[in-house]
């Protein structure tokens, strides 16, 4: 067996990946599972650090390169890009950026273009030294290259959040915070705060986040107390608002609607007794992750593949207390988590993730019971998606009413609450809650 | 010691089927040393006696960072396996391609020294991907194997390509 690659080229090739349209989940671990973990923690950081800056990488090389390089040369193209990333973003000295870059021309058998690799990076460095410089003024000229954010989602949050939107690119392109929810079944806050601490591990409670603990710096899940026999699970504290927020009571028929990989459906399970909770999902093959997660929780659930748009007759007849509506969506308010969403999202999905949403949204109304609560989720900061899909719905069913949601997080919108990525440690979530009253 | 020359796909060499080795004496010593030499040269992970053309049970494999852990297996035979890992994996006979292949993330092997004497080893991850895709090459498979017919076709067609031209620097792009 051959020894692993270079981590600098496992980046490339993944970010190589993504640009073809996979996922950074579907192709980052195996693409590093071979190599010793302080390399395979560089290939991730640079993979995911790739995606982050796509856009902006993109745009300084090829103002940079007299002509275009050939569609063959694709890899010393990407090679560039790891090298202006390193310069731009990293705390690599430069000339060991540089260096790097040129040395890695060798590894993939192209020398030739080692000199063109270290004039485009030599430039690059020179320019971000000079703030008067070509460079300075192309990222100051244009949103979408200064955020390596795309231009349709830009013009969108200036129109949503107009005094905001400064800060909602600038959260994006930070790294996220690794999050845990704990147990509360099996443990109080203070005294697993107080485990971590006694084992040197920063990390702080959240105050309007009952279960949630924020980690100084991100660690190998494998390396948290108590994670292999299910006292915390790994979740970011705006998702971690969901399971709360449907207000599940002792021996309540639950819905877990699109359930994969199972977070929110873990937590409801943990919140009261003898809960009959059923956890769906469209996706086969990420319904044996909501598997896996429960069996490490050890709490039950009946697990159904399927299509939220179209639930079994049964269902409407049976009905369901609460119903989680956590809608696939555009997946805008965790870039930062998945920075290959902005490169893998169109402008031309949205509205046709809003009426899938719409579909799902109308299909489950029909098997909540009277006086049941449903609550639709998001990871979107599209209002299409969340408070507009929200208005069209009320309009839509005479028999749903509103609820005001808690206002200790987030923002209020026409309908439900909206977080914003940064804020309290946040991903950006939308959160509305139905009531089905009698129409 | 000496290096010795890598075979590369499709090599209708690296097809034959390896023959248990009957006595550990200081030929196969002298193959192992080769082997080690090779191995760390190229740079690998693991090597086949198959694959330096000798057509005996003979595995290599250093899977240390700082190269210090030589592990030598002679006539390996896997026990157990269980767990499902997904790698992606090189191979010296097959330069510069990376592909997920599937194997079992938990084995336990038995094999004899490089003296002789026979023992038992459990191995995960790496080591266990490893072991397994080294006691491929002694029945004649390859990772390529693993793969779809029209990947292995590419690649196939790609290193062809790539030996016709014979360039003088490493041959192999990455992307």
């Amino acid at each position: 067996m051959s020894q692993p690659p270079d981590p600098r080229l496992i980046a490339i090739r993944n970010l190589a990946a993504v640009l073809d349209g996979r996922s950074l989940d579907a192709v980052l671990p195996a693409s590093t599972a071979a190599l010793p973990e302080q390399q395979r923690t560089l290939a991730r950081e640079l993979s995911y650090g790739l995606c982050r800056w796509y856009r902006q990488l993109h745009a300084v090389v090829a103002a940079r390169l007299k002509k275009p390089l050939r569609s063959k040369d694709r890899d010393i193209h990407l090679l560039m890009l790891l090298g202006v990333y390193q310069l731009m973003h990293t705390r690599v000295p430069p000339h060991a950026a540089v260096s790097t870059a040129v040395d890695l021309t060798h590894q993939l058998g192209r020398a030739w273009a080692g000199k063109l690799v270290n004039g485009v990076l030599r430039a690059v460095q020179r320019e971000l030294a000079n703030e008067h410089s070509a460079l300075h003024a192309q990222l100051a000229g244009d949103l979408s290259i200064r955020y390596a954010q795309p231009k349709w989602f830009v013009r969108a949050m200036h129109k949503a959040w107009p005094a905001r939107d400064e800060a909602i690119r600038a959260a994006l392109q930070q790294r996220a915070p690794m999050t845990l929810r704990l147990n509360m079944r099996r443990q109080q806050r203070a005294g697993y705060l107080a485990g971590l601490a006694r084992q040197g591990i920063a990390a702080e409670g959240l105050a309007s986040v009952p279960d949630a603990v924020v980690l100084g710096e991100p660690r190998p899940v494998a390396k948290l107390p108590g994670f292999a026999e299910g006292l915390v699970s790994v979740q970011d504290a705006g998702a971690q608002l969901a399971a709360r927020l449907l207000d599940v009571r002792k021996g309540q028929r639950i819905l877990d609607a699109c359930a994969a990989p199972g977070g929110k459906t873990g937590h409801i399970l943990e919140l009261a007794d003898d809960l009959d909770v059923t956890a769906m999902d469209v996706d086969e093959a990420r319904l044996s992750r909501v598997q896996e997660n429960l069996e490490r929780l050890g709490l039950p659930a009946t697990l159904y593949a399927g299509d939220a748009a179209q639930p079994p007759r049964a269902w409407r007849e049976q009905g369901f207390d609460r119903i989680l509506v956590d809608a696939p969506c555009s997946a805008t308010g965790v870039m930062r988590r998945h920075p290959d969403v902005r490169l893998l999202r169109r402008h031309e999905d949205i509205a046709a993730l809003a009426a899938r949403q719409a579909r799902i949204l109308d299909a489950l109304w029909a098997c909540l019971r009277p006086a049941g609560k449903l609550l639709y989720a998001t990871c979107s900061l599209m209002p299409q998606e969340n408070e507009q899909q929200m208005h069209q719905f009320l309009q839509r069913q005479p028999d749903a009413r509103s609820i005001e949601l808690p206002d200790t997080w987030g923002h209020d919108r026409e309908v439900g609450r909206q977080t914003l990525p940064g804020e309290m440690t946040m991903d950006g979530f939308y959160y509305a809650l139905l009531e089905k009253v009698d129409g | 010691m000496a290096t010795l020359d890598i075979l590369h796909f499709p090599d209708p060499r690296l097809r034959n089927k390896a023959k248990p080795v009957t006595q550990v004496d200081d030929r196969v010593r002298r193959l192992i040393d080769d082997m080690f030499e090779t191995m760390y040269q190229a740079p690998g992970i693991g090597l086949a006696a198959i694959q330096v053309n000798t057509s005996l049970r003979v595995v290599t494999i250093d899977i240390s960072e700082e190269k210090d852990q030589p592990l030598a297996l002679v006539n390996p035979e896997i026990l157990e396996r269980d767990g499902v890992e997904e790698m992606s994996e090189g191979c010296l006979s097959v330069p510069g391609i990376y592909e997920k292949v599937k194997r079992a993330d938990h084995i336990r092997f038995r094999a004899l020294d490089r003296n002789g004497e026979p023992f038992e080893q459990e191995a995960e991850g790496l080591l266990a991907v490893c072991v397994q895709h080294e006691i491929d090459h002694l029945d004649g498979k390859l990772f390529v194997d693993h793969l779809s017919s029209l990947k292995r076709q590419r690649i196939r067609k790609k290193l062809e390509k790539e030996a016709r031209q014979a360039a003088p620097a490493p041959a192999g792009t990455v992307i």
